[in-house]
């Protein structure tokens, strides 16, 4: 990355971390129902011995499907991503941006490694939280080896980051933020699960990108979208390949082309 | 650098069926205030959009600071600074970190300018308080400060006074000045107020229907262009005696009374006023008054518009007000 790149990364990065009620939203979409989940079952465990400890690995995959494929970890990657999209252009100084005479593209392209930065700083602090709850609550259930754990970091963040970098291309694109959210999540939390669970699609459900995320996640969170598609880590890697390819595309082309 | 800041051939833009600029021939001099008037909805926002790449043009060939635009657009804006419309910041962010985001994609020594630019406007001691507390005139002054981190040879403004106070309005204009005269940096200056042009520019454009209908330093279109006649007002003891005398004269193309005195336009230089005073004075005439007519921008751009209308561009309706719409 060269020193003009890194400058307009880090500005990118400043105007999405500044705005605080993105930050907060995404904070508590990534941490409250962790923090429930987690504070419940040691509750109830605390109160009957008979009910199993809040941590151990069965809990530490329920925290990955929560963060890292069910809802919120998406949720957090959407918000983060579609703001990261959209704040020049909502703000009215993408002009400004444009008169300097730094190619449009380049003003794209920054978006998406500020929005990574501010999503998984977020989704760090809440895998955090699992970790340490998952420890924390174990009393005799087995706890996960370190190459669970960073097989369970390595997943929430392809996830997340999958996810946020569709979602700065596809907001680029429709240039609206509560449109780019409300579509988004409609795919991701509503649609996807939807298709996949509809097997007389058969092998065309591959193509969904839960499906193809979900290839790369620990084997208790896979089936995590409406059904578990088996494909191959190569036809993973290319149906999210795929994915990002054409919305960054889509983005980066109407970035260029619009009236600023 | 080129003698030319900007300088357009046969600019043209539409949008849709509707031309916003038809053949725009434009000459803007280096190391001076240039106004660009017109009336809302002339083409003036449009003229500047297009020249800074916000919108493509139709047609025609642009140069800035010399280099060829859109051809060398990242060379051209290099040394450009420009508030497009109404100044937009974002308002969660202070002023100093607005100015960060626009220095990161500047060059290098941009973010070093930062603070001399808050100085330069009178902001540094309010630049960490958030933008969303800013009042109008503090966002031109940090408008203006934005533009200063480039180190702009071209400043480009457009109806920078708009929504100023009185006393913000004239600071702006101090301002423009200052920066032409002491900083030898060229400000192109839109505006539909033509007291503001007149006091502020040096050399002025008016647009009208997206076509330049006149160019050139204030006083020459004040005057009425290069080939105007002069006229005077004279005051006379006998104005019968007076009004023959100055028909009869090679040296008047017209007279005609104007009240208890003479309008009088003549046929030559404006120094030929003298040989009129001594042609009354021999013909017995007591010449107490003699004045020559001076007209304000503002009298010929009504006369120009006026003249437009009569010839015949007749009902088209002008575009709407809101120029970021088109014109």
């Amino acid at each position: 990355m060269t020193a003009i790149a890194a400058r307009m990364t880090s500005a990118d990065l400043l105007k999405i971390r500044k705005k605080l009620s993105t930050l907060i939203w995404a904070l508590a979409l990534a941490l409250l129902p962790l923090v429930v989940f987690y504070a419940v079952n040691a509750i109830e465990h605390a109160s009957n011995a008979s009910h199993e400890a809040a941590g151990g690995i069965d809990h530490f995959h329920t925290g990955l499907r929560l963060l890292g494929g069910l809802f919120f970890g998406p949720l957090v990657a959407i918000l983060v991503g579609v703001e990261a999209g959209t704040t020049d252009q909502s703000g009215g100084v993408f002009r400004d941006l444009v008169v300097t005479g730094r190619s449009r593209l380049a003003l794209f392209a920054t978006r998406v490694p500020a929005a990574l930065a501010m999503c998984w700083s977020v989704i760090v602090t809440a895998f955090a939280v699992i970790v340490l709850c998952t420890f924390a609550f174990a009393d005799n259930l087995p706890t996960p080896n370190a190459s669970m754990v960073l097989e369970g970091l390595g997943f929430v963040l392809l996830a997340t980051g999958v996810l946020c970098t569709i979602a700065v291309g596809f907001s680029s694109l429709v240039n609206s933020k509560p449109g780019a959210i409300i579509a988004l999540i409609a795919w991701q939390l509503i649609a996807s699960p939807l298709i996949s669970s509809i097997s007389s699609l058969s092998g065309a459900r591959r193509a969904v990108l839960s499906q193809a995320l979900a290839h790369f996640g620990p084997a208790g969170v896979r089936a995590m979208h409406g059904a578990e598609i088996s494909m191959s880590t190569g036809t993973a890697l290319a149906v999210i390949a795929i994915w990002l390819a054409v919305f960054l595309a889509l983005g980066a082309w109407r970035t260029r082309t619009m009236d600023a | 650098m080129s003698d030319l800041a900007i300088e357009t051939r046969g600019l043209t833009k539409r949008f849709g069926a509707r031309t916003a600029l038809d053949g725009v021939d434009l000459q803007v001099p280096s190391g001076c205030a240039f106004g660009f008037l017109g009336p809302n909805g002339a083409g003036k926002t449009t003229m500047i959009r297009t020249l800074l790449g916000l919108t493509h043009a139709s047609a025609g060939t642009m140069q800035i600071l010399g280099y060829d635009v859109p051809a060398q657009r990242a060379r051209a804006l290099e040394r450009v600074g420009a508030i497009v419309e109404e100044p937009r910041f974002h308002p969660h962010l202070s002023g100093r970190e607005n100015l960060r985001i626009v220095a990161a994609a500047r060059g290098a020594q941009a973010a070093a300018r930062i603070e001399p630019s808050l100085a330069r406007v009178g902001l540094a001691e309010r630049a960490d308080q958030k933008v969303k507390s800013y009042s109008m005139g503090m966002r031109q002054r940090l408008g203006v400060a934005r533009c200063l981190i480039a180190d702009p040879l071209l400043l480009i403004l457009d109806e920078p006074t708009n929504g100023l106070d009185p006393a913000g309005i004239q600071e702006f204009r101090e301002m423009i000045r200052a920066m032409v005269e002491q900083e030898q940096r060229t400000v192109f200056l839109s505006s539909h107020l033509l007291d503001e042009v007149e006091r502020v520019c040096d050399a002025a454009a008016i647009v009208d229907r997206g076509k330049i209908v006149t160019q050139g330093a204030i006083a020459e279109i004040s005057g009425g262009g290069k080939d105007a006649r002069s006229e005077l007002i004279v005051g006379v003891d006998d104005v019968d005696r007076a009004l023959r005398t100055l028909q009869a004269s090679e040296l008047v193309h017209e007279a005609r009374t104007d009240g208890d005195s003479l309008r009088v336009v003549l046929a030559g230089a404006p120094d030929t006023a003298a040989a009129v005073n001594a042609s009354l004075v021999a013909a017995g005439v007591g010449v107490m008054r003699l004045e020559p007519v001076r007209y304000s921008l503002e009298q010929r751009f009504l006369e120009i518009t006026a003249r437009l209308d009569d010839a015949g561009a007749g009902p088209t309706e002008r575009p709407a007000a809101r120029e970021g719409a088109g014109v």
